[in-house]
């Protein structure tokens, strides 16, 4: 029985997995009245690869390099957020300076992620421009990764205890560099997008969705705080040096695409502003706990006492041990709430391992912010979304 | 509002129907199954916890009650986070996306994964497998590399035989 | 070339049906936009201002009715693989395949109950490029040495 909408019969449509707008392997199922969304139904899974249960064969230190591969455009913060996760078994007593490199790479992975959502966003409305200029200082942020962790995208440089070693001399120089210069930057892009009528249009008045609905589909990040939600992890349960450093958190009214544009470019400066602080109060000294239940000894140690040679071996073959019982730790990811919730039963593998992914709740929410929009509108409030499908289909 | 509050309004309305635990920095509450829906829209509306986080299920093979179903629930204004870990004997758990609509998601997430049946929720179907897969891979006795299904179905007439 | 050379004036070239025909295909080579996963986003910075893929006369088009290459870049999941056959059906000839990354290339690290092992056991594949993800350099090498596979193509004379 067809259904008869205002316009005539209503048509279903499919906008595939192979798509150039939806940002990864994403098929969304549409029931269209004209150029009107009736429904719009996200099916995902197309990515999905068994991370959860391949965590299940790993030992806790071999499963940091699946982690990168979650949410791939900002791949140092989920590093963090599963050894954090991790380290509340211990109760560790993680070193400052391992705290504060860990701090200043957080932020820069979410300056990275951010250039990708702001070049990607402009592109499918149609600003090409801003695609290119992202990307280009994109690259400068690359360059620095690469320094510290020998690779661009996936770092797998964060670990239980602290992070793998450390940053190398002319690292500090060349991040003030970027950060003397980015500011400027994010002023010629809202200068190309802020105020342009074209953009104004099309994005003012699109996707609202009420503080309530936000709050009940369980929308974390930008999507809560474009709707006059003022929930940040990063202020309300603070996690590494977060509480010694200062920063605002934007929050803006409308709960429409550009309220969440506009929260996120004033992200991109507090980002900025936390990496400078956290370079100029960074302390000296060691970068990885020496607590014996998750640490390797020394080299020096090895060499000479018995016990450590085994216990190097030990830790080296089997992985370390946790003790029983469950925990979850979460950080505020460049999407949302990032979380681990891991059971253990006292071996050296998780028992079970959940990832709590941002971006697959927030798409729950995708029919609330559609319908009644048109076609069109659908590209700006999935660019706005800011969906990975990484995250979603693990 | 600290946890203990919470706690003891909750040890005074269903008396021996509920436990706590804190563990490793987190506060669990551990009802029984048939309070355990009760019990969450006393939460959501007395205290709060308007923000529906996760919802994970495990499996526990030989135990008797063979799942644990844990709601990890936030409030914002009171700064608090709190698990409700529920153990269930068949597979079947009421749902509540009738008072948290991320729920929808997260519900059929487990059901996909793990095959726990929630009743009354609106659209309980495969999320993240495709739909003619029969098992539930997460659970304890599925291989991690049991490929064997990957030939029993051509979608579309395609002719892929796949050998690994 | 040979008896017909030197025989015209200066701006008249004689070059064969081959050659002439290898070199247009070669040199505008237009790749059907398939990422999947996290080596699309290096294959995005291929194109974005650093390394300018334009200048090779290659643009990424999004119908795969208009391209002649096929960049599979990610891990491609059983539930994906019938799409990715589809999609490939759909180009016309000639048409070649590039496998990036080592998910496309052999399953990579996820070697699970949803992971096809390597995209040659849906679609024929002409060159493989590891890495995890791979530099954007050394998929700018693999686009460079197709274009050579290209223009020793013989077609008039198959």
């Amino acid at each position: 029985m067809a259904e008869t909408g205002k316009l005539g019969e209503v048509v279903t449509i499919n906008m595939g997995p192979q798509h150039p707008s939806t940002h990864g392997v994403l098929r969304i199922v549409l029931n269209l009245d004209g150029e009107t969304i009736v429904d719009a139904r996200p099916e995902v899974g197309y990515l999905h690869r068994g991370v959860e249960k391949l965590a299940e064969n790993r030992t806790y230190h071999q499963f940091i390099p699946l982690t990168d591969r979650l949410d791939y455009v900002s791949s140092l913060s989920n590093n963090l957020a599963y050894c954090l996760a991790v380290e509340k078994f211990f109760d560790l007593d993680i070193p400052k300076r391992a705290d504060y490199l860990r701090v200043i790479f957080a932020e820069l992975t979410r300056i990275s992620s951010h250039l990708v959502w702001l070049g990607t966003h402009a592109l499918d409305i149609g600003a090409m421009t801003v695609f290119l200029y992202a990307f280009r200082e994109r690259e400068m942020v690359l360059d620095l990764f690469e320094l510290a962790t020998g690779q661009r995208l996936t770092g797998s440089w964060v670990r239980v205890g602290g992070v793998k070693e450390d940053v190398p001399e002319g690292f500090f120089d060349k991040a003030k560099e970027f950060i003397s210069i980015f500011d400027e930057k994010i002023d010629t892009y809202e200068g190309l997008l802020t105020k342009n009528r074209i953009w104004v249009n099309r994005t003012v008045g699109i996707g609202k969705i009420s503080k309530e609905d936000a709050l009940s589909y369980g929308t974390s990040g930008p999507i809560m705080r474009g709707s006059g939600i003022k929930f940040d992890l990063r202020k309300d349960q603070p996690y590494s040096v977060y509480d010694e450093i200062d920063f605002e958190v934007p929050v803006y009214e409308e709960g429409d695409v550009y309220s969440r544009y506009l929260v996120r470019i004033n992200e991109l400066r507090q980002s900025n502003r936390i990496v400078k602080q956290a370079i100029d109060k960074i302390p000296a000294g060691p970068v990885m706990t020496s607590d014996p239940r998750v640490s390797l000894p020394s080299h020096e140690d090895v060499y000479e006492k018995m016990e450590a040679l085994i216990r190097r071996f030990y830790i080296m073959s089997k992985g370390f041990k946790v003790p029983k019982g469950e925990t979850y730790a979460s950080i505020e990811s460049t999407k949302g709430e990032l979380g681990f919730y891991i059971v253990s039963d006292g071996e050296s593998k998780p028992y079970r391992l959940k990832i709590r992914a941002p971006s697959f709740v927030n798409l729950g929410a995708l029919l609330v912010m559609t319908k009644g929009y048109m076609l069109a509108d659908l590209v700006s409030v999935i660019g706005s979304i800011d969906i990975v499908l990484g995250e979603i289909d693990r | 509002m600290e946890f203990e509050n919470i706690y003891t309004f909750l040890e005074n309305k269903y008396g021996e129907n509920v436990n706590k635990k804190i563990e490793y920095g987190c506060n669990f509450i551990m009802p029984e199954v048939n309070i355990s829906k009760d019990l969450l829209n006393d939460l959501y509306k007395k205290f709060d916890f308007s923000y529906l986080v996760d919802i994970v299920g495990v499996h526990w093979p030989k135990r008797d009650k063979k799942f644990d179903v844990i709601y990890n629930l936030y409030s914002i204004g009171n700064r608090i986070r709190a698990f409700v870990k529920v153990a269930i004997i068949d597979e079947k758990i009421e749902t509540v996306s009738d008072i948290w609509k991320s729920a929808i998601f997260l519900e059929r997430e487990q059901y996909d994964l793990l095959g726990i049946e929630f009743k009354g929720h609106p659209d309980l179907r495969r999320i993240l497998l495709p739909d003619y897969f029969k098992k539930h891979p997460l659970r304890k006795d599925f291989d991690l590399k049991d490929r064997s299904w990957f030939n029993d179905v051509d979608e579309q007439g395609l002719g892929i035989k796949y050998s690994k | 070339m040979g008896l017909i050379e030197h025989k015209f004036s200066e701006n008249i070239l004689t070059t064969k049906v081959d050659g002439l025909i290898n070199w247009a295909r070669s040199s505008s080579l237009w790749p059907v936009t398939f990422g999947l996963a996290c080596c699309a986003i290096e294959m995005m910075c291929l194109g974005a201002s650093k390394y300018d893929l334009d200048r090779f006369g290659i643009i990424f088009r999004a119908s795969p009715r208009q391209s002649d290459a096929m960049i599979v870049a990610g891990t491609v999941t059983r539930k994906m693989a019938p799409v990715l056959r589809k999609v490939y059906e759909q180009m016309p000839d000639p048409k070649w395949v590039i496998a990036m990354g080592s998910c496309a290339v052999s399953g990579g690290i996820f070697d699970t109950y949803s992971t096809v092992q390597g995209v040659d056991e849906v679609v024929p594949v002409d060159f493989y490029i590891p890495g995890c993800p791979p530099r954007p350099e050394a998929l700018l090498d693999a686009l460079l040495k197709l274009k050579d596979k290209i223009k020793e193509d013989n077609i008039i004379r198959r």
